[in-house]
């Protein structure tokens, strides 16, 4: 009863039209700033902060979020359009949804895009509403042994991820390893692989290792096979903009598994956006019936990574709201901006600050709504964005890679690497090396070789730690069965041919 | 011609002289002020400098727009090469904190050390408290200290770079106790909070700010401050001293300096203005707020606290086993 007298009385605040108006413009950035690559939502939202502060804490607050969640349904976008992530969530995008926009279902693939942001970015509030204190103890039960076996399981569906060579894959995987160690580890304040380049000492990121080797290899393949006009066939008529039935259905399962997936990897600190939906992608290809569809245009592959980064940001508002525990970059700055206003997120903002919280959490109901229909009119423009011919399109999207590269620290040193990497991406698919186990293992790296040393620093060095907590062990398992699925579906291969030969 | 040429020279030469003395009189920036900020939007030093703008904005304290300029990477490393670059501009400062000592200590690629910036001023310092989960057994510090002496390297505490304050405070415990205990690493605050609340690790010194509502919530206690003297939100929790450990209260500084070679007079100038904007009530507010420490100081005393502290800490950080770069 408390939640739906609270939740009536958020709809109450939510609704007055200049909250809505602050949440229709939160939404609204944040869409602008999802599509543009480089800039990203925690940017945004520090520049905005010190404007919001005259306003009124809830029309603020509500705003601020609105570019938060935004930002993760313009992601797309760029990805599905142009093969270029623009925020490290919307990578596993990319692969699906670039190949839909190849086979002339571009229109398709932002709308699969859009419902499943919608329907998952929903169920992550729901969930956000319903069972936030308990969840939030689930979040503290994890250690640095679990998000090691969560780090381990995400790395294992590399097997899915590789293409027609395991092998191949797995060397592309050990480089985006050594990528991610490259800077000052924190355990010890000692550089590593920096080359004696202070521009390495904070590491590489992620936005100019994935434009590379997404969107400016992809550019430099097409040129290579000399593809004249247009790049894209976009089909004509509206209704061949939409998804269609077939699409849709397709879809149905990777909805639920990307709320629920991108929901409980949001609620982790420490896990992150690009995790949930790396997880929610393999856990839809190893239950697919068509896995063979993954990597060529699957809507499904698109669907379960979109719904996942979006129902992320529900789970992540709740260490936030409940415990006063900001999980990532973004959040800690939403944290920032409500201690400036004087309100201090934690187990008493509910009853301290009601109209804060239940504003907050039913404006977000709103913003969904609002971002549907925001981005739901936009899917036939963009889509025609792809009509454009290819020396008008290929120069624009190398420019918006180099803005984006060298919007991330301001410096020319981002650009080189954005060349490097690009040339890198370039070779690896001339020779058959997938791009996005290169990615996978950059994005898992980190935190996962993090987590290892914490844990073995917790157990003073004793591996069965791994072993003798549950969550751990049950990952480390999944982990495992996916790591030889390969070798069963080898096995069974050669059962068939075993037997039909013997017929 | 050649006499005309010369004529022109030493024209024009009197012409900057002049003008360099009356400047010399009374520095005004004329064009945007930027100050250069080591983390990106959001972070802690992010958010004062950006307080330390408005509050200067607000009481029209600059006759010049100032603009925030984030260098990220490499801890310090980035902010500090860069306000080196800007050596010769007087439009340009940084904001600096204790990491801006320690990274040139330790990194070689780091080869802009606060010594050789312009000090401007110091504007905070944060005090901190030590902190264990509502439930554990220690009442006090000394209990942590006495379970962990018992049993060598299984308590655990939780914090960020091995360069932080935390780490340097617990090797400074270490060393006036004789206990053991492990620093684990986490890269973000949030991580390290829910490694404490979730109870894999035993200690964590936060600050105050971010004490404040999971003490009243009942989920945390805090059991010393790391400060001269207690803290106003926190009367009942003795410090260090008061605790009955003699070492030094290594403070947590904010301040500002100016690139390498700068004017004195411009110094003065912007000096001056920190001085006034810290003397405001909005800023008397900001620093209360959060739980902050008012510590401003005028150049020559900042020249000589950042002198004393970088030798200060490279002992502490050698005697901590941590591999010193040799400059």
């Amino acid at each position: 009863m408390d939640i739906i007298n609270g939740l009536a009385h958020g709809f109450g605040i939510a609704l007055v039209p200049q909250n809505l108006l602050w949440c229709f413009v939160g939404c609204f950035l944040g869409t602008v700033v999802g599509i543009l690559p480089g800039l990203g939502p925690a940017a945004t939202i520090a520049i905005l902060m010190p404007l919001t502060l005259n306003m009124d804490p809830a029309g603020g607050i509500i705003m601020l979020t609105g570019i938060y969640y935004g930002a993760k349904y313009g992601g797309s976008t760029t990805s599905i359009l142009l093969n270029m992530p623009g925020e490290s969530s919307s990578v596993v995008s990319c692969i699906d949804g670039y190949q839909m926009a190849r086979n002339g279902r571009a229109g398709a693939a932002l709308g699969i895009a859009a419902i499943a942001s919608f329907i998952a970015g929903t169920v992550g509030i729901v969930l956000l509403t319903l069972v936030a204190p308990a969840v939030a103890r689930f979040a503290l039960s994890f250690s640095a042994p679990e998000y090691f076996a969560l780090m381990a399981f995400g790395l294992s569906l590399v097997v899915l991820l590789s293409g027609a060579s395991l092998l191949k894959g797995l060397l592309a995987l050990l480089v985006g390893l050594w990528l991610s160690t490259i800077g000052i580890d924190l355990f010890s304040a000692q550089s590593r692989f920096t080359f004696g380049r202070s521009e390495l000492l904070g590491g590489l990121d992620f936005v100019v290792i994935a434009i590379g080797v997404f969107a400016i290899a992809e550019i430099l393949t097409t040129i290579q096979h000399r593809q004249e006009g247009t790049l894209i066939p976009v089909p004509k008529g509206f209704r061949n903009l939409l998804p269609s039935r077939e699409e849709l259905k397709a879809s149905r399962f990777a909805f639920v598994n990307g709320s629920f997936t991108g929901f409980i990897i949001g609620v982790l600190p420490g896990a992150g956006s690009a995790i949930a939906s790396f997880i929610a992608y393999g856990i839809e290809k190893a239950v697919s019936k068509r896995k063979e569809m993954f990597g060529k245009g699957a809507p499904e592959g698109l669907a379960a990574p979109e719904g996942a980064n979006n129902a992320d940001t529900g789970g992540a508002l709740v260490p936030l709201l409940t415990l006063g525990i900001p999980g990532g970059g973004t959040t800690a700055i939403l944290l920032s901006a409500l201690v400036l206003w004087g309100i201090r997120p934690g187990p008493l903002m509910i009853t301290e600050s009601p109209d804060i919280f239940w504003g907050l959490v039913a404006s977000m109901y709103v913003g969904n709504v609002v971002l549907l229909l925001l981005n739901l009119p936009l899917v036939p423009l963009f889509a025609q964005l792809l009509r454009v011919p290819t020396w008008i399109l290929f120069p624009v999207i190398f420019g918006l890679s180099i803005i984006g590269a060298y919007s991330v620290s301001e410096r020319i040193f981002d650009v080189e690497l954005l060349a490097a990497f690009g040339l890198l991406g370039f070779l690896m698919a001339k020779t058959g090396f997938p791009s996005a186990p290169l990615i996978l293992g950059f994005v898992l790296g980190d935190a996962m070789e993090r987590a290892l040393r914490q844990s073995l620093m917790m157990s003073q060095g004793d591996l069965t730690t791994f072993f003798q907590r549950p969550i751990s062990l049950v990952l480390l398992i999944a982990a495992v069965v996916i790591l030889l699925l390969p070798l069963v579906s080898w096995f069974n291969r050669a059962r068939v041919r075993a037997i039909s030969e013997g017929a | 011609m050649k006499l005309s040429a010369l004529l022109a020279t030493a024209v024009v030469a009197t012409l900057s002289f002049t003008s360099v003395s009356t400047a010399q009189a009374q520095f005004t920036p004329k064009r945007p002020l930027e100050i250069a900020v080591h983390a990106g939007p959001g972070s802690g030093n992010d958010v004062f400098a950006r307080a330390l703008i408005t509050v200067i904005d607000k009481n029209k304290l600059s006759p010049v727009r100032i603009q925030v300029a984030n260098k990220p990477g490499g801890g310090s490393t980035t902010a500090a090469a860069y306000l080196a670059s800007k050596a010769g501009n007087e439009n340009t400062l940084g904001v600096f904190t204790n990491i801006w000592i320690t990274d040139p200590l330790v990194s070689a690629e780091a080869t802009n050390p606060l010594t050789s910036m312009t000090p401007v001023a110091l504007v905070i310092r944060e005090p901190g408290l030590i902190a264990v989960k509502a439930d554990s057994p220690y009442k006090t510090l000394q209990d942590f200290i006495d379970a962990a002496k018992a049993a060598p390297g299984k308590l655990s505490q939780s914090g960020g770079s091995v360069l932080a304050r935390e780490n340097v405070l617990r090797q400074l415990l270490m060393g006036a106790t004789g206990a053991d205990w492990q620093f684990i690493s986490f890269p973000s605050g949030g991580e390290r909070l829910s490694a404490l609340l979730g109870g894999h690790v035993n200690m964590m010194i936060v600050e105050p700010g971010e004490a404040t509502s999971q003490v009243r919530s009942g989920a945390m206690r805090v059991i010393a401050a790391v400060a001269d003297k207690r803290l106003p939100g926190f009367p009942d929790v003795p410090t260090l001293q008061e605790a009955g450990f003699n070492i030094p209260n290594l403070p947590q500084i904010r301040g500002i300096v100016a690139p390498p070679g700068t004017p004195k007079e411009v110094v003065a100038y912007y000096s001056d203005m920190i001085r006034k904007a810290t003397e405001t009530q909005e800023w008397k507010d900001y620093v209360a707020e959060n739980g902050f420490e008012p510590a401003f100081t005028t150049p020559e005393e900042t020249l000589k606290f950042i002198t004393e502290y970088t030798e200060q800490l490279r002992g502490i950080l050698e005697k901590a086993g941590i591999k010193l770069v040799a400059r």
